[in-house]
This record gives C-alpha cells, structure tokens and sequence, in this order.
C-alpha cells in the first residue's frame, strides 16, 4: 500500500476515537511543551546575558580578593583564607597604571546608601562608589555633562562627586545639577559631573550611582574588617592600553601583583584576577546546568508519554486482530501492516509535538509578556520538538506494529 | 462438502494461501506455493485469489466502496483505475447505488455480495468460499449462488466449502471429505 493511503488510514483510525487519541498525545504534549518552553526562556536568558555582559568595561580586568567563579559549589572556597587576604590598595593600582601594557588601573570600593537628598528631593537605593581619574574608562561610563573625577580631586580629597542619570532626574528635576551640593550620610558634596544613562543590568539599575574620589570615600568609610572584606573591601578596574590583549596584560598584572605581595613561585595568588569572559563563562556555566535538568524532566516525561502510546497501541492491535486478519487475507503484506500501525503511532505523537510546540511558545511568550525575561525562540527548538516526538512516536510504537504484523493470519481473521 | 472436523476449513486454508501444509506440496499454476514466505504468500493471495467468508468480514468502518478498494490498495492499482474497478464490481453484483454505505448499513445479502465485490476486484482466478451462505437466508441463499454460477459461467473457478445440498448442488464437481481424507 503507498504511504499516503497508510497515513490516510492511521487518521481515520485516530480520528475514530477522538478522545483516547487525545488523551494519549497528552504526555507527548506535556513533555514537548515543557522542552520547547524552557528552551525559549533559556536561549533568552543567555540572549539577556550577553547583552548585559557587553555593556560592562569589555576589556576591563578587576583585580580582587577573590577569584569570581558562580558555576562552582560555596564550599570550594575557604573564606576563612580569603578573609585574611591583604587588601588591595591605592599604590597597587598606581603601580599597575605604571606598567607599560596598561592604560588605566583605578581603586574603587563600594557600598550601599539610603537615600542621596538635595532640597527635601531624594533619590533612594542608590550606590555610592570610590573611583579615581579613568575610572568612567574602566566601567566604560560616559561622562554626558561636565567631568569625571580627577587626580587632583583625589589627592586633595574634595567633596565632589559625578551622578547617574537616575539621581539626577530625582534631585535635580528642573534644575541644572552641575555645581549642586547634594548629601549623603551627612556629608555634603558639589556635582562635577553627570553620567549618559546605561540601564538595567539583571534587573538592577545602574543609573542609581554616584562616584567620589577614593581618597574622599576611604577618610569617611574605612575598608570592613574579615569576611565582609571580601565583598566590601577595594577592587582595582584595569584597563589594558591599546593593542594589547586581555591575556597579556592579566599576565603583567598577576605578576606584578605577585610581586608586590612577595609571594613564593610555590604559593598561589592571594588576589583574585577576573575579567568580562571569565564571569560570563561561570554564568554560562549555570545556564548549562538548567539545560542538563530540563533535558532530564523533559526526557522523563516524553517517556511516560511513550508508554502511554505504546500501552493504547497494543489496546488498538488486540482490538483490531480481526481487522489485520482481513487486511492480510486480501493481500496485505507483513510490511504493509506494519507501516500502518507505526505510523498510527508517529501520527500520534507528532499531533502532540505540535501541539506541544504551539502550547510551549506560547508559555514562552506569556513569561515575556509579564516579566522582563525575553524568551526566544530560535528555529531548531521548533525541529528538536519535532524530531523528538517523531522519535518517541517511533521507538514505542515499533513493538505493538510488529506485534500486528506477525499475526497470523487464519487465528486473527476467526478472533472475536 | 464433509461434516464438522472433517478438515474443509484447513484445505480452504491451505487453498487460500493463509496456511501451509505440514507435508506434501501445493502447486498453484504450476508453482510449488507451500515452500513460500509470508509475503511471497501475501502476494499470490493478492493477485490470485479473492475470499468469500461465511462471517462476510467486511471493515464494519469502510463504506461498501471503501470494502472493495481494499485488495486493491495492496496491490497498488492507480487511483483512476481502483474507482473504475469499484464501481465496476460493485455494479456486478448489483450494489452500484449502496456504493457509499457502511458495511453495518447493509443486510446480510448485501454484505456478502459487497464480499464478492471485493474477492473478485483484482480478478483473480481462484474464488475460495467458506460456507457463504450460512448466514443467509434461503431466499438470500438463492440469489447469492445465481450470482456465483454467473460468475463460473463468465470462466472462474470457484470453490465452495459447504454441508448444505442446496449449495452444493450448484457445483459441477463435489468433493467429499471425512476425517481429513477425500471420500
């Protein structure tokens, strides 16, 4: 028989019982919806990554306490150790500015603030940043207004400082904010500078932001003590000069830092050296983790799906031996009964992956519509729904066809 | 013709290509058939020989047409020339206005005569009848076997396995079987 009459006849026969079939291609549905739904949200996710990891500094170096790493367990790092780390310092950074590869190394330490005030208008949540000169080249920030903070601002420790564009708009909003006194916990300071707006990085703003000279930041905030070190203490943004690679100058970094913490060939680095690429692996390290599980609760349910087909097919082969009886003594061939079972199966499932695909973009679309995770969807989650459920269509439906098409004959065609 | 056990069903089996032989051999147009495959024997029961069953066993699904198209469907006739054939057929046996009625929807007679449609679409030349008419009848009866004498008339060989005279004297030759052996 040609393969269209045999698809022609596995649909007539689902069709034929409508509910069962339904029933059937729902775990195929459920599984295929689940795979398509999160493949979406991840390839977003990732999509989202990227784009936030390139408007950070793209070449920038931090020199740290520690070795930034999120793929890893908290347990692989001894804090302890960590916390007895030397902090990094002003003349490191200058040191590291000196070396020939570099173009600009600044100290910055941060810390959360309440509220910046100006005249009874207040921007809250805001964070309040010790930077130096160059340092709106290593957080690759542009100054849109007036400047950024400079050598003389550090070493005279003035009280200015350079704001986002968030706290300008809320404390400054029919107002020219340069030359503006603001506070913060209780110290006054003129603006320099304002900085071009960046956006939203993993759904925290970094607009909300004012810089002040480090020398300014360390007389007011002296550096935490112990573990809060690790976190709060400073962190130097080194900017590598032009024409030359990230590679090359961590390479001068880490052994000038080495240097200047006398450290053995025999020991391991007391500091931390992490760049835009090694982060941006460790997050991706995470987005691969997701995957290995959604393929492991997907591959799941497609299974149980499969079982189910595989338990209604051989249901349809014992109702229908007297059917299979006939259609071989008019001349069907073993193959010809097999086809029409199998594809009864493929049919099935496939319905299913496709209403699966339908159901799973759609979930897609609505977590897009509600939240800001912008799910997509490339053309080969739509294929690997598909290959999927005609896989699955085919290895559980295999055994019920052959199963038919070994009957019988004469024993089929006299079952009732 | 032969009482209950006698064996008439396994012959017609063995006849039909459903079954082979234990022993011995069965030669079909000059071809040892006993020696084949499942599919070489799929084959020859599809070109050579057309069922009639005393169950009729049409697909209860497919309409009369439908029922008729079957054999040829596995033998791979054209679509143009598969209507012709139905319609053809279904017109011989004198159901060309049920051509679109399920097999459920037509009586014992039409039934079987839609089963003679369908034995005699891929005009073969052996029709192999197991007890046709013991679910019909009399009256049925006799206007089935008219159309069966019609169609030995028209130069087909038909055998019929039956234990009813009436049938069986319709016959031009009439063997008798007892406890598997020809009497």
């Amino acid at each position: 028989m040609s393969f269209f009459a045999l698809l022609g006849l596995s649909i007539l026969s689902l069709r034929h019982h409508k509910s069962r079939s339904f029933l059937t291609a729902l775990g195929i549905v459920i599984g295929v919806t689940t795979v398509i739904a999160i493949l979406s949200l991840l390839q977003g996710l990732n999509n989202t990554i990227d784009e936030q990891f390139a408007s950070l500094g793209t070449n920038t170096i931090y020199v740290q306490k520690m070795e930034l790493n999120f793929g890893s367990g908290p347990g692989q790092f001894d804090f302890e150790e960590i916390a007895k780390r030397p902090d990094l310092t002003i003349e490191d950074a200058e040191a590291i500015a000196e070396l020939p590869t570099i173009a600009e190394a600044v100290t910055t330490m941060s810390r959360e603030v309440g509220a910046l005030t100006h005249k009874g208008n207040e921007a809250e949540k805001c964070s309040l940043k010790g930077s130096g000169e160059g340092g709106e080249a290593t957080a690759s920030l542009i100054v849109e207004r007036g400047r950024f903070i400079n050598v003389n601002d550090q070493k005279r420790r003035r009280m200015v400082c350079v704001i986002g564009s968030y706290i300008s708009i809320n404390l400054f909003p029919d107002e020219d904010p340069l030359g503006q006194m603001l506070e913060v916990d209780g110290h006054k300071y003129q603006v320099v500078g304002v900085l071009a707006e960046k956006g939203a990085m993993f759904g925290r703003s970094q607009d909300n932001v004012a810089f002040i000279p480090i020398n300014t930041y360390q007389k007011f905030y002296s550096t935490p003590e112990g573990r809060a070190s690790i976190f709060g203490g400073s962190s130097i943004e080194v900017l590598p000069a032009e024409g030359v690679s990230v590679d090359e100058a961590l390479l001068q970094v880490e052994e000038l830092m080495r240097l200047r913490h006398g450290l053995h060939y025999y020991e391991d680095n007391d500091f931390g050296l992490n760049t835009q690429s090694s982060m941006f692996s460790s997050l991706n390290q995470i987005t691969t983790i997701a995957w290995i599980v959604m393929v492991g609760i997907a591959a799941n349910s497609l299974l149980v799906g499969g079982i189910g087909i595989m338990n209604i097919m051989l249901v349809s082969v014992a109702e229908r031996t007297r059917e299979i009886g006939i259609r071989k003594a008019v001349g069907a061939r073993t193959r010809d009964i097999l086809m029409q079972f199998l594809l009864e199966a493929v049919v099935l499932s496939l319905v299913g992956g496709a209403i699966g695909i339908l159901a799973g973009l759609g979930i897609a679309g609505l977590v897009s519509l509600l939240t800001d995770l912008q799910a997509t969807a490339m053309w080969w989650t739509i294929a690997i729904g598909f290959v999927f459920s005609a896989i699955v269509g085919v290895f559980f439906g295999i055994y019920p066809a052959q199963k038919a098409s070994k009957l019988n004959p004469i024993d089929a065609i006299r079952y009732e | 013709m032969g009482p209950s056990g006698s064996g008439k069903s396994t012959l017609m089996h063995i006849l039909g290509c459903l079954d082979t032989p234990t022993s011995g051999s069965y030669l079909l147009d000059d071809e040892e058939v006993s020696v084949y495959d499942e599919d070489r024997l799929a084959e020859v029961r599809s070109r050579k020989l057309g069922f009639v069953f005393q169950q009729f066993n049409l697909l209860p699904r497919l309409t009369a047409a439908q029922n008729v198209e079957l054999p040829l469907l596995y033998s791979r006739v054209s679509v143009d020339e598969r209507e012709e054939i139905v319609s053809t057929m279904l017109a011989k046996v004198g159901l060309a206005d049920r051509a679109h009625h399920r097999s459920n929807e037509l009586s014992g007679g039409e039934t079987q005569r839609v089963a003679i449609a369908r034995a005699l679409a891929n005009d073969p030349a052996l029709i192999l009848a197991d007890e046709p008419t013991g679910n019909l009848d009399s009256a049925t009866e006799d206007e089935l076997m008219e159309l069966m004498d019609g169609l030995n008339e028209q130069g087909r060989t038909l055998v019929i396995v039956t234990h009813d005279d009436s049938v069986a004297k319709h016959a031009k030759r009439i063997i008798n079987l007892k406890d598997g052996r020809l009497v």
